[in-house]
């Protein structure tokens, strides 16, 4: 039972990862929350939907399409929404309540187009599991934790090694500087949004493998990846690996004692716990949590 | 007839909540995304006190805004040490932990089966079962909310608020008690959330978690923002434009699977174009910094 709670929390905690990541990349660069990270994560799993269902491409394909297709909707939320805004200096509250907004229209707009109703893309027959220190993994769940690893390291790479990585490394520590020594950071919080909103539609491309998608599956997602990146300690990197993993498990651990409908309040109870005594996360960073 | 008057009892229930609401973010500048919470606590407690011990709705209501100010306490206290952003995502959080306990802690409030059967108000033995008597019931509290929040706002203390609003620190330098200010704040909007909550379970008889959501949240903020940031009247077309505008496409013939979420694409739409545009709202004074 023990063993098989900590494999859910693991998977559970790996879409996390995924989401904390995009949002911590975007994070990094513009410094406020893009809450609407989260639609662009359902937008993931409907768009391969689309694909998959609607117009019968082979999955692996329309994954990668809908991924794609993923960053380019960040990139036109940011262009129509955050540019406009950045340019007259808004402050964070407007882009966050802005970013509520077009978390709201998209979410209708999904709805509108595909109905409220579940829908599902798994067309394969549901094997039984492998059987693992008494705790059963399914192909799906092992495909799951296989991409998000394969993903982290990906992200781990571009950013410690290319050119562009370091470049966003430059603008999350100080824009101002990086853009005296001629990085532009206009296109860098482009490849932000870009790679952010793509990580965003692969939790959700990923997460439709195992579940059903509905129109309001980004609220959840959102909601658990600012928690992971808080607790995590947000901006960093490791830190919203580390948060994700840590809520995912300490979730299905809560949910051992009461039930599942509980999980939402243990997230949230985590949150607010530190925020109040360790407002820096896990990593410790200083642009925590800021107090009076 | 009785349509129309339905809706105008919707306006007052929701110009309570705006006008409450305006008083935290508008005047005091606390990015408060929890507000559905306090009128969920205030609309349980009265409903439940007249279901399981029959106890008249007047006192309900009472009761009801003074827990939810309780929650107040509990929910401003802690999260008044962090600020802008981060304050947001508290609040929003304690509001889906808010509803998260109405739906999951079935015992009580019976999860989203939700209560059915809330005795309606009666005044001197009088039951109140016309719409337009709840309509006079709502309009005496919006009456009695604006009166509160106005003599608030314009005395001594609603000067301070503004103060903590431009500048914290300086009001800190100047010998204000910043946090126990923030916190009365929260304690009188909570209550007046709670009164909303409490006159929207007795009128419509029945509440269930679902009413009581973070875009619930979102919507009551979008009304103090559009109608205006720190304006009173603000508050009230906020809440009249934002109430009856949407009930206008249900005359265009929609079916409600496509009305519903088109009507949330337009609030979404607005808090952008708003935030774009005009972050201070319609005849509102003062913008986010």
């Amino acid at each position: 039972m023990f063993t098989q709670l900590i494999i859910n929390g693991v998977i559970a905690g790996s879409i996390y990862v995924l989401v904390a990541l995009g949002f911590t990349v975007i994070y990094r660069t513009v410094k406020f929350f893009h809450f609407a990270h989260g639609v662009v994560y359902a937008a993931g799993a409907y768009i391969a939907y689309t694909f998959t269902i609607s117009l019968g491409v082979h999955p692996i394909i329309s994954f990668f399409l809908a991924a794609a297709l993923a960053g380019i909707i960040g990139i036109i939320i940011d262009r129509l929404v955050y540019k406009p805004l950045r340019k007259r200096k808004a402050p964070n509250l407007v882009f966050l309540i802005a970013s509520f907004g077009v978390f709201i229209f998209v979410q209708n707009l999904l709805q509108l187009i595909y109905g409220a109703q579940i829908l599902t893309i798994r067309t394969w027959p549901v094997k039984e599991g492998h059987h693992f220190f008494g705790a059963v993994i399914t192909d799906t769940q092992i495909l799951i934790l296989a991409a998000s690893a394969a993903l982290c390291l990906g992200l781990w790479l571009f950013v410690k090694k290319t050119k562009l990585g370091k470049a966003m490394r430059a603008v999350a520590d100080d824009r101002i500087a990086a853009n005296v020594v001629g990085i532009n950071p206009e296109r860098i919080i482009l490849a932000a949004f870009a790679i952010g909103s793509a990580l965003a539609g692969a939790a959700g491309i990923l997460i439709s493998l195992e579940t059903n998608i509905e129109p309001t599956m980004g609220m959840n997602a959102i909601l658990k990846g600012i928690i992971a990146s808080i607790i995590g300690g947000i901006g960093s990197i490791p830190g919203a690996m580390f948060g994700g993993l840590f809520l995912g498990i300490a979730e299905n651990l809560g949910i051992w004692k009461i039930s599942a409908g509980w999980k939402d309040c243990i997230a949230f109870v985590i949150l607010i716990v530190f925020l109040l005594f360790r407002p820096g996360g896990i990593m410790g960073v200083k642009s925590g949590g800021e107090r009076l | 007839m009785e349509y129309i008057l339905h809706i105008l009892v919707i306006t007052g229930i929701y110009i309570i909540l705006t006008l409450s609401l305006n008083l935290l973010v508008g005047y005091t500048g606390l990015a408060a995304l929890g507000h559905a919470a306090f009128s969920c606590v205030g609309a349980y407690a009265s409903s439940l006190l007249a279901l399981n011990y029959g106890l008249s709705p007047w006192i309900g209501l009472l009761v009801g805004a003074c827990v939810a100010a309780i929650l107040g306490v509990f929910i401003g206290a802690p999260s008044l040490r962090l600020k802008g952003d981060y304050l947001a995502i508290a609040t929003f959080g304690s509001g889906v932990i808010v509803y998260s306990v109405a739906k999951n802690w079935v015992s009580v409030t019976r999860g989203p089966m939700g209560l059915p059967g809330i005795p309606g108000f009666s005044v001197f033995g009088l039951q109140l079962s016309e719409v337009w008597a709840y309509l006079i019931l709502v309009a005496i509290f919006v009456l009695l909310t604006h009166f509160v929040i106005r003599r608030v706002v314009n005395s001594p203390f609603g000067r301070i608020l503004r103060g903590i609003r431009e500048d914290e620190i300086a009001s800190l330098a100047m010998g204000k008690d910043v946090n126990k200010h923030k916190i009365i704040v929260f304690v009188i909007g909570a209550f007046f959330a709670g009164i909303a909550g409490s006159l929207y379970a007795h009128y419509i008889t029945f509440i269930d978690p679902s009413s009581f959501t973070v875009m619930e949240s979102i919507t009551i903020l979008l009304m103090v923002v559009f109608g205006g940031m720190g304006s009173l009247p603000g508050s009230f077309v906020g809440a009249a434009i934002l109430v009856i505008f949407p009930e206008l496409l249900r005359f265009l013939g929609m079916p409600s699977s496509v009305a519903a979420p088109l009507r949330q694409m337009i609030y979404g739409l607005l808090l952008i174009v708003l935030m774009l545009k005009r972050p201070q709202g319609i005849l509102g004074k003062y913008r986010w910094k």
